[in-house]
């Protein structure tokens, strides 16, 4: 008998395989059909955040979902959990492929850059003006995009100088007394770092990444410079170089290991080795759980100011997390109902107190909040430091940026180019990038 | 056989003659429809991404914006007055033939003195075979910690020994950092070259061993003009996957450095991730990418040119 020829068996294979695959479209179809909408009374919002994919904050942003699940018995939340370092462009390949989710967490130049693809719904008509009163107004700027609020501010942590004052009065300096200028802080850190050059005398974020240049931003608008605006570079500026040759002189003296992440001085701050630290409020969680120090020990210990200035003008950076609103979503009021929820409902300021360790973006906080407010790190953030909050250049021109300055300011701390040559590197790469 | 015998490369293995190219019958069809499905997942998962490319290299393509205008070559002029790009292509050269020199040497080494390792003591092959094991990011995060230039144990071992004065800037100075990453990738590799010629070394027949041992060849005659012939082959099949996945190899430099500081260890995988998913130029990063690609083939090329030029 002869054997059948390949062609002749492939073909009905082939379409059984096609009959297959249509039957199981099909029953997919009819299982899966508005599980992700509003059925049976009931709406379903889809979350995506970093905080369901963090080990610290996991906890507790699923107990405050529940409460909200609980109180609103006919929404329910479909959490996404995605890492912060992924979120940015898994928001914009989903945005692009119409599979945007109904609300997402952003910090910082992500909600700008997400805001440009036009896929952000303003939120002023939902959110009323009852609700912006209620929230700090500094915060709330912070989430305006041309005069519209497309970011409902959620967690509050602007950065400050972190100084720590036993090791201050162990090198003989006043612990009181923190550095206002940059000057002061280089002659402390000298101090420091001679007494004990094991001691990092200066913490600060010099890595390649937009947050190492949202750290580096206020820094370097307090000697006057800004390495850009809008479409315009200016970093061959004398405010620019005074801040690199600053750059040159905490990396050559070794008073700050270069191209480390702000997290990595928080470990070696629970154990006092960390003079003064660029940081946000949340570094008081991090020690704690590391040292076990109580509050009183923690207050005894650590102090925050304002980051120091050379013109005499202090800045800060925001760090801080956003809610945004997808247009695409067809369930606007209920996001919105959940939205408030997590930023200024009690049990959406205890998560941001206790998970975050952030502070919460209500202005007039009563009960409880107010008390957990009611302590030197808290007021000195709120009282000091929020109103010195300079949102940076956010947006597309900052997503290409960051790389060629951070890069350059890397160049500064371990090279030896003259500072003009290489302001005007970064001034020439900088036209370059923006065309 | 005699040492002159030895010396010309009479021990060497004969070469295999190539197998009759098969002709196609008369009404055979030129193409197996079984192999349609695996030509179709092929073109879908391969062909269709290096085409898309190829068009968007064309394009300024913002991944922010909703309209791309096609530009020409412009992408590419760019690219060839791009100081970061050749930085990044030099870097990936020098991360590439050190880390597949220096795994391979080690691998070699190590295979040659482990060769007649007997009873339990073979364990200690597996032993070395460990690191290979390891997945990557374990292995960059690990050498992170151990080129730290406060606390790490690099440094407190140099440091103890009186070997250096002071700190050494493993990881925050541009040549070290470069060299760090090599280290960690030397260390991650050299067993697959262990296990490769390993297994090169067991098929050396055994009379040509016998036949060089009674013409009374020493060790180092025995290595290099006995075993390394029989070496090569396998020395150019893994040289070749090596050279491959150092040229794309991300995880280890971006946990560990992230490419920095400036752009020292900026390879041009790094670059095009920074690109696409930070810069979101995916116009200008399809242009690099492209290069990339045709570079590596131009490499696997030639491999498999000086492999076939062996076997012929």
């Amino acid at each position: 008998m002869t054997p059948p020829s390949p062609r002749g068996r492939a073909l009905p294979l082939l379409g059984r395989a096609l009959a297959g695959a249509l039957a199981l479209n099909l029953l997919a179809a009819a299982c899966g059909g508005g599980s992700d909408g509003e059925s049976g009374g009931t709406t379903t919002i889809r979350f995506a955040n970093w905080a369901d994919a963090e080990p610290a904050t996991q906890p507790g942003i699923r107990a405050l979902i529940a409460k909200f699940e609980q109180t609103h018995p006919n929404i329910k939340i479909k959490s996404e959990p995605i890492s912060f370092t992924d979120i940015e462009h898994q928001l914009i390949l989903q945005t692009q492929s119409g599979n945007a989710p109904d609300v997402a967490e952003l910090a910082g130049n992500y909600t700008f850059t997400v805001a440009e693809t036009k896929a952000l719904q303003p939120l002023d008509e939902l959110a009323g003006p009852a609700y912006k009163q209620s929230i700090i107004p500094e915060v709330l700027k912070l989430g305006q995009v041309g005069g519209e609020l497309i970011g409902a501010p959620w967690t509050v942590a602007p950065i400050g100088l972190w100084y720590n004052k036993k090791v201050l009065k162990d090198a003989g300096l006043d612990p009181a007394k923190p550095p206002a200028t940059w000057t002061e802080l280089l002659a402390a850190a000298r101090t420091i770092h001679q007494k004990n050059p094991k001691t990092i005398a200066f913490g600060l974020d010099t890595t390649n990444r937009p947050y190492g240049l949202d750290t580096n931003w206020p820094i370097m608008k307090s000697f006057g410079a800004q390495p850009f605006q809008g479409s315009n570079p200016t970093a061959d500026s004398p405010g620019m170089k005074a801040y690199l040759n600053f750059m040159r002189e905490i990396a050559k003296n070794g008073y700050t290991p270069i191209n480390q992440k702000a997290g990595f001085f928080r470990q070696p701050a629970a154990s006092d080795q960390v003079a003064f630290t660029v940081d946000g409020p949340y570094v008081k969680g991090v020690v704690q759980d590391a040292n076990k120090a109580t509050d009183e020990q923690f207050y005894d210990t650590w102090g925050v100011a304002p980051l120091p200035t050379a013109t005499g003008q202090h800045f800060s950076a925001p760090t801080d997390h956003q809610l945004v609103l997808f247009k695409d979503s067809k369930k606007h009021k209920a996001a919105w109902e959940f939205m408030k929820f997590l930023t200024t409902s009690p049990e959406g300021v205890d998560y941001i107190l206790d998970a975050e360790g952030s502070l919460p973006p209500v202005r007039d906080l009563t009960g409880d909040g107010a008390k957990r407010l009611d302590n030197p790190i808290m007021k000195s953030f709120r009282e000091a430091v929020i109103p010195k909050v300079a949102r940076p250049e956010w947006g597309s021109n900052y997503a290409k940026a960051y790389s060629p300055i951070m890069s350059g300011i890397q160049a500064t701390m371990t090279g030896s180019q003259p500072i003009d040559s290489v302001a005007a590197n970064l001034q020439s790469t900088l036209k370059s990038e923006f065309g | 056989m005699t040492a002159a015998a030895t010396r010309t490369g009479a021990a060497r293995p004969a070469p295999p003659s190539r197998p009759p190219r098969r002709r196609r019958r008369r009404g055979e069809p030129w193409l197996d429809w079984m192999t349609l499905p695996a030509l179709i997942v092929l073109a879908v998962v391969i062909a269709y991404p290096i085409v898309r490319t190829v068009i968007v290299s064309f394009y300024d393509y913002p991944l922010l914006m909703p309209s791309h205008e096609f530009i020409g070559a412009r992408n590419y002029e760019r690219l060839a007055a791009d100081p970061v790009f050749w930085t990044s292509l030099r870097s990936t050269a020098v991360f590439t033939v050190a880390s597949v020199v220096g795994g391979m040497l080690i691998g070699l080494a190590l295979a040659l003195v482990t060769e007649r390792l007997r009873g339990p003591w073979q364990l200690l092959r597996g032993a070395l075979l460990t690191p290979w094991a390891i997945p990557v990011i374990v292995v960059a995060f690990l050498f992170r910690f151990m080129f730290e230039e406060r606390g790490g144990v690099v440094d407190a071992v140099l440091l103890r020994t009186h070997v250096t004065g002071s700190s050494v800037p493993w990881l925050t100075n541009g040549d070290w950092a470069l060299a760090s990453v090599i280290i960690a990738n030397v260390w991650s590799q050299a067993p697959f070259f262990l296990l490769v010629f390993t297994a090169a070394l067991a098929a050396v027949p055994g009379e040509v061993v016998e036949a060089a041992r009674i013409d009374r060849a020493g060790t180092w005659t025995m290595i290099t003009r006995i075993k390394l012939p029989f070496l090569r082959g396998a020395a150019l099949v893994g040289a070749l996957l090596m050279t491959i996945q150092n040229f794309n190899n991300f995880p280890l430099i971006w946990a560990m450095t992230e490419g920095g500081p400036a752009y020292s260890t900026t390879t041009l995988v790094v670059y095009v991730y920074r690109l696409a998913f930070t810069k979101y130029d995916l116009g200008y990063a399809s242009a690099v990418g492209f290069v990339w690609l045709v570079l590596l083939l131009g490499i696997a090329v030639l491999f498999i040119r000086v492999l076939r030029g062996r076997t012929a």
